[in-house]
């Protein structure tokens, strides 16, 4: 029983980073139609913007993370003008291979700028190290705050979609692109908007798991891929379902470390997303909506 | 004229026309003029294997200065050449080519990234060039020996078989592994495995964790439900801290036994960022000193004047260690050098003192890894780094 409540801890735990990063995917596949390649490198670049300032510099953790969430949305807007609006009626295979060029360049930039200052950067926990007893259990606090922070950010997220007009805007376009024009919505700037947005969410998941990972240029591929996971699993346009995603992939590597063997944790969530795309294709949260005429 | 000035006169004009033929021979070597020696290095100049290969090029960059000011090699002075390999088996073969090829060099030494220069090292042996290897561990980049590698750095086979014989040393009596299985970490874990088999030993657990590991949870539990007493370590930095911290989190405290993949305890202990973590962390150094003791005073003044803001480290003496070792053997390759001629001499190194090293360094025409003795560190928490003991691995 311990050891169940100490895997499925640290399952939700890591899932819940799987799932911000799927969040911001499905933010922008939803806006745009297109996989944002760069989503793991712009993970990357926010985790070494918030290490520049909170570490190098010697400012606040807050400040850190507004300072990485910044930079995360300008650099996600810079990627729809660089690599999405000028290829508006291009193939999307051209898009797409433009979000790859984008996340090799940022790459580089991030080897140029931080990969010469240690093999791996460490990034000093927001909260005590020593661990807090809960009957036999034992529970770290900065596990803790990154999974109240990801849920925070889940909820606000949740609340922007659901209460702005922005995020009323973002849906509309999301779900008819031609007919949010013909209400005036001016779909180019939601597009930069979803770009912008989807970047701010990778960043703030990049400033909550600074922390409890390492920091280093090449780390943003497996997160891309968790998260990318995570979205498919979720059905790829679901918000929710991407949360759902990145937690089931979370918890299903965890139990398959614990109880079956470690060799199968990086197997075992792909082989948990082919059969959720056996059974539904579309992805666990992604119905058909009805649509009234 | 005398008989005896004549034949004075003779023997002169042949030993200046032996001279001069020989300097000749030397020139139409590759990289070789009158007045210098172009040597080629490669390695990761950015990303996480800098420290393998941008510093330890430092290193070799101040041993070559150190030589030029004293006149040279037999006249010459030494020119390195940089090459960026990333770490990357395809960018390692490209930057090798170019060196050979473009730069024209006459020797090659560097390669941090086992894998990149595991893959290089078929271009480098059918160029037939000499190559020291400076701190790339892949048995297969020696072994079997191509005739112009020899590698200055501990191998994976010996680095595995002092872990194993660490961990008995310390009296450990469950010893468990945990291991990534890229091709890092094969060429690592296989060779433990022999080694194990070789003592008649099963480890209590054999656990795995992919380089991008970001908990360590599950391998944790699993391994102290054994009540593993040693667990040795077959692991790229990353995984090792999250592994360390999650044991301290989860209450596992065995001899945490690691090799030069985790080279640099303080930086361990920092990564790991939990108080008394590290306390039972060991690892393995190819050198014998850390940069902190006062017998490497030389080097680090040295590094920090050449390189501003530097801060020796056991990277910068991997260099210096394997630089030396080149240039002993460019020496003995006499005035009329010829690639032929360094790759005869560094065959047949034996014996050879080099002051970083932990043991004298020993090559021979069948054995091409010289050197065979780790070195073992640790670092109290808050405290220096200090060497425990060498192990000679036979």
């Amino acid at each position: 029983m311990t050891m169940l409540s100490y895997l499925l801890l640290s399952g939700i735990t890591t899932g819940a980073l799987y799932a911000l990063v799927a969040l911001g995917l499905v933010v922008v596949n939803k806006a745009t139609g297109v996989i944002n390649f760069a989503q793991g490198e712009l993970f990357m670049v926010a985790g070494f913007i918030a290490w520049s300032i909170h570490v190098q510099f010697g400012f606040d953790f807050a400040l850190a993370l507004a300072g990485a969430v910044l930079v995360g949305f300008v650099l996600g807007c810079a990627i729809d003008r660089i690599a999405f609006r000028p290829l508006l009626r291009a193939d999307v295979v051209a898009i797409v291979l433009a979000t790859v060029g984008i996340s090799f360049m940022l790459k580089g930039i991030g080897r140029i700028i931080w990969g010469g200052k240690g093999d791996y950067l460490s990034f000093p926990p927001i909260t005590s190290t020593d661990p807090i007893m809960l009957g036999e259990i034992v529970l770290v606090p900065q596990q803790i705050a990154v999974l109240a922070g990801a849920i925070a950010i889940m909820l606000a997220f949740g609340a922007f979609f659901r209460f702005t007009r922005i995020g009323k805007m973002m849906q509309a376009t999301a779900d008819n692109a031609k007919a949010a024009t013909l209400v005036g919505i001016r779909i180019e700037r939601i597009y930069t908007l979803a770009f912008g947005t989807g970047a701010a969410v990778a960043a703030a998941a990049a400033v909550l798991a600074a922390p409890l990972t390492l920091l280093y240029p090449d780390m943003g591929f497996s997160f891309f891929i968790k998260g990318f996971a995570a979205a498919v699993v979720g059905g790829l346009t679901s918000l929710p379902g991407a949360v759902v995603g990145g937690l089931a992939i979370g918890i299903v590597e965890a139990l398959a470390g614990g109880y079956i063997h470690s060799s199968m944790m990086e197997v075992s969530a792909f082989i948990a997303i082919m059969l959720v795309l056996l059974i539904r294709p579309t992805g666990l949260l992604s119905f058909y909506k009805a649509r009234r005429v | 004229m005398s008989r005896m000035t004549r034949l004075t006169c003779a023997a002169t004009l042949l030993a200046a026309l032996g001279a001069g033929i020989g300097a000749a021979a030397a020139q139409g070597q590759p990289g070789v003029s009158a007045d210098a020696i172009k040597i080629g290095t490669f390695g990761a100049l950015t990303g996480p294997g800098y420290l393998y290969g941008k510093l330890a090029m430092n290193g070799i960059d101040v041993v070559f200065d150190e030589v030029n000011k004293a006149g040279g090699v037999n006249g010459r002075k030494l020119q390195l050449i940089r090459e960026d390999d990333r770490c990357d088996p395809a960018t390692a073969i490209t930057a090798v080519q170019k060196l050979i090829h473009q730069e024209q060099v006459f020797a090659l030494i560097g390669g941090g990234c086992s894998n990149a220069t595991f893959a290089a090292r078929e271009t480098i042996e059918q160029a037939k060039i000499p190559f020291v290897v400076v701190a790339s561990v892949h048995d297969g980049i020696t072994q079997p020996p191509a005739a112009n590698i020899f590698s200055m750095a501990l191998t994976s086979s010996i680095e595995s078989q002092a872990q194993l014989a660490f961990a008995l040393q310390e009296g450990a009596k469950k010893i468990a592994v945990i291991s990534m299985r890229d091709s890092w970490g094969r060429a690592r874990y296989l060779p433990l495995m022999e080694a194990f088999k070789a003592k008649g030993i099963t480890p209590v657990a054999d656990e795995e964790m992919s380089p991008d590991a970001n908990d360590a949870t599950a391998q944790v539990l699993r391994l102290k439900a054994t009540g593993a007493d040693a667990v040795i370590m077959v692991l790229f930095p990353k995984p090792a801290a999250i592994f360390a911290r999650d044991a301290q989190k989860l209450g596992f405290k065995p001899i945490l036994i690691g090799q030069t993949g985790i080279g640099d305890p303080a930086a361990f202990e920092d990564q790991v960022g939990v108080p008394g973590a590290t306390a039972k962390f060991t690892t393995i150094s190819m050198v014998k000193y850390t940069p902190t003791d006062p017998a490497v005073d030389k080097w680090r003044t040295l590094i920090e004047a050449k390189f501003p803001g530097d801060r020796l480290s056991n990277f910068n003496l991997f260099g210096i260690g394997a630089a030396q070792a080149l240039v002993e053997a460019l020496k003995r390759a006499g005035p009329d050098i010829t690639r032929e001629k360094v790759i005869d001499a560094l065959a047949g190194l034996k014996d050879l003192v080099i002051d970083v090293y932990p043991g004298p360094i020993s090559c021979s025409q069948t054995d091409h890894r010289c050197n065979k003795f780790p070195a073992w560190i640790s670092k109290e928490p808050g405290g220096p780094i200090k060497v425990l003991s060498i192990t000679r691995v036979e």
